[in-house]
């Protein structure tokens, strides 16, 4: 304890060096937290919108469906797919759908769409395209035919309210398949993909369309959290083995969803590598300039029997103290701040082209905090400082106690 | 048996020009002995402390302190010794600047490994045996220069070591807190029998030792004993 209480006062006797030191820290650490709450945040909304707009967190099709999609390659025994998706203890919603290509045309225009078949009232539970209608009203059972298209689908065929569209495709028992809609909405997902070349209809006037009967081509599943994606697709994989279905999770989906967020965490990591060794110079000029001014001292101390060793531990314990004051004044900084945004949002409006290219459907940010980017940052720091201080500890351990007395 | 044997000591440095500062020195002290060493500037007073004190080897010759031999002792091993055998007071005092003065006495006890309990309450009967109690939680800086030095003398004593050695201690006080320090070395020795080595250019020194080593050009030139004992100075 009494090196403690040394390296303590050891570090407030320059008090000015050491508090611009500690603010250093400060500021990297707290713009660490924050930053990584950015990431996470936006990283999250990024999945949370790509989940919600279309593809959930799992989806269940025939096996080989996702490699070589077909409308041939319907669900077997959906009935008995819906029971096991039923059972997953982290099920917030699903939906049964029918997925199939075709031609949209109007009397002004054509252009080549996905359709999606849906049952509205399951469909809420799971996307969101219900809460982006931007006019008209969203899907309803009884209509006849109605159909929803996104926006820049509606300007490209030109279509309006209540305006008729033609849909054209393939059935899958090699027909033609050919039916008059009705828009009854127009939606705005955010995401130009879906806006641009996306349009649902109800489930049964699909499988009439792509006569399909009553088969499905997939079942979207929205769990209650990402992080269950994992184990709820095990737990599923198991309860339909040998049913010749795939379950696939969103980053199997959309895999360059998740590679995108890896690049963005490895430029990240750059940065923050960047931070430290910023931070690495500032901390080693001070415990070396802290050090060369107390040779003498180091030499009595030596003369009266520390060892080396314990020349490194208080040196490093220096550092530490110094680190600690930071990593504490630096975390509250980070913390707050990504508390705050994290209710209030960041307003990227100024970036909302680029943030909707990468399926962004909202321009306000809301950081994420968490734990582990708290406790990782917080050691990264520590270890850093300490590792920086290590050079200079070693450095007045080797001093030879009887010339370091006599230095001035 | 004698607690301090150099036999045949030597120790040259070399920078521009080659300085010997001990020549074959030999000599040595019984426990609870009171010697200085005399002699100019440069005839080897600190060099023949530093090899005593296991701060700085000889070149030849060989140093003992209660049997043991310092020079065949590893390095490593030194700053142990160091701890438990020996006290040092410095001419700058050199107490260390962020403890306090209780402080200042609790390191050598607590780099021994001793409780804290059992150090501080040495180190505070020790302050209260030599009337500085009231000092016990100042700094050096708030102190005087005669306060330093005495706490450090009290430091350089607290853990009984064999051999206290004194780099011209009382060469930065004025007369009246030499002779206040001297006072209490003297007691300290006298009761608790700790040899003590000094390296002094001080008369009053000189003439409270009870033994006088003269140096000049790294040799002793004299030795006097003036307590009708034998001087420890080999033929």
């Amino acid at each position: 304890m009494l090196f403690f209480n040394m390296a303590w006062r050891n570090v407030w006797r320059n008090r000015r060096r050491s508090l611009l030191t500690v603010m250093a820290i400060s500021l990297g650490l707290g713009f660490n937290i924050f930053m990584r709450a950015i990431g996470d945040g936006f990283h999250e909304q990024m999945v949370d919108n790509s989940v919600r707009s279309h593809i959930g967190h799992l989806e269940v099709h025939r096996a080989g469906y996702h490699d070589d999609p077909g409308i041939n390659k319907t669900l077997p025994n959906p009935e008995e797919i819906g029971r096991a998706i039923q059972s997953l203890p982290d099920l917030r919603g699903y939906s049964l759908r029918v997925l199939g290509d075709g031609l949209a045309s109007t009397a002004e225009n054509s252009a080549g769409v996905a359709i999606v078949g849906i049952d509205p009232t399951m469909e809420r539970k799971v996307t969101t395209i219900n809460r982006g209608i931007v006019r008209g009203e969203y899907l309803r059972e009884g209509e006849v035919r109605p159909i929803l298209i996104g926006e820049r689908l509606a300007v490209n065929l030109k279509a309006g309210l209540g305006d008729k569209v033609v849909l054209l495709v393939q059935a899958a028992d090699g027909s033609m398949g050919a039916n008059l809609f009705r828009v009854v909405g127009i939606f705005r997902s955010g995401a130009p993909e879906l806006d641009s070349g996306m349009a649902f209809i109800l489930r049964q006037d699909a499988q009439e369309l792509f006569s399909l009967q009553n088969r499905v081509t997939e079942a979207t599943i929205l769990l209650n959290s990402s992080r269950a994606v994992p184990a709820s697709q095990q737990d599923l994989q198991s309860k339909l083995a040998g049913k010749g279905v795939e379950v696939l999770t969103w980053y199997q989906v959309e895999p360059f969803l998740l590679q995108f967020i890896q690049l963005d965490d490895a430029f990240f990591y750059i940065i923050v590598i960047f931070f430290f060794v910023v931070i690495s110079i500032g901390i080693l000029n001070t415990i070396m300039m802290s050090v060369f001014e107390r040779v003498r001292e180091f030499g009595v101390m030596m003369a009266l029997g520390t060892k080396p060793r314990q020349i490194i531990k208080l040196v490093v314990e220096e550092a530490f103290v110094l680190a600690l004051v930071g990593a504490l004044i630096g975390s509250a900084i980070g913390i707050s701040a990504s508390l705050y945004f994290a209710t209030e949002g960041m307003n990227l409006s100024s970036w909302a082209e680029g943030a909707a290219a990468l399926g962004m459907t909202s321009t306000m940010v809301y950081t994420r905090l968490t734990a582990a980017n708290v406790v990782i940052s917080n050691l990264s720091v520590l270890a850093v400082v300490v590792l920086v201080g290590l050079y200079p500890a070693m450095h007045a351990s080797r001093l030879r106690p009887v010339e370091a007395i006599r230095h001035v | 048996m004698a607690l301090v044997e150099l036999d045949n000591v030597t120790k040259t440095y070399m920078n521009h020009v080659s300085v010997h500062a001990l020549r074959g020195v030999t000599l040595s002290l019984q426990p609870g002995s009171f010697a200085a060493v005399a002699g100019p500037s440069g005839s080897g007073k600190t060099t023949l402390l530093n090899v005593v004190g296991a701060l700085d080897q000889p070149d030849a010759g060989s140093v003992r302190i209660g049997g043991v031999d310092l020079t065949t002792t590893p390095p490593d091993q030194l700053a142990d010794f160091r701890l438990r055998h020996i006290g040092f007071v410095f001419q700058a005092y050199n107490l260390l600047p962020v403890l306090t003065a209780l402080e200042n006495l609790e390191f050598i006890p607590a780099l021994q490994g001793e409780s804290k309990e059992k150090r501080i309450r040495r180190a505070e009967e020790l302050l209260r045996t030599v009337g500085l109690s009231d000092i016990r939680d100042k700094r050096p800086n708030e102190l005087s220069g005669g306060q330093q030095q005495r706490v450090a003398v009290l430091r350089a004593i607290l853990t009984e070591p064999e051999v206290v050695l004194a780099d011209e201690p009382t060469a930065n006080l004025d007369s009246t807190n030499a002779s206040l320090l001297l006072d209490m070395m003297e007691e300290l020795n006298r009761e608790k029998r700790i040899t003590f080595l000094f390296s002094t250019h001080d008369p009053l020194v000189m003439e409270r030792a009870r033994r006088l080593i003269r140096l000049r050009d790294g040799e002793v030139v004299s030795d006097e004993n003036r307590d009708g004992s034998a001087a420890g100075v080999k033929p």
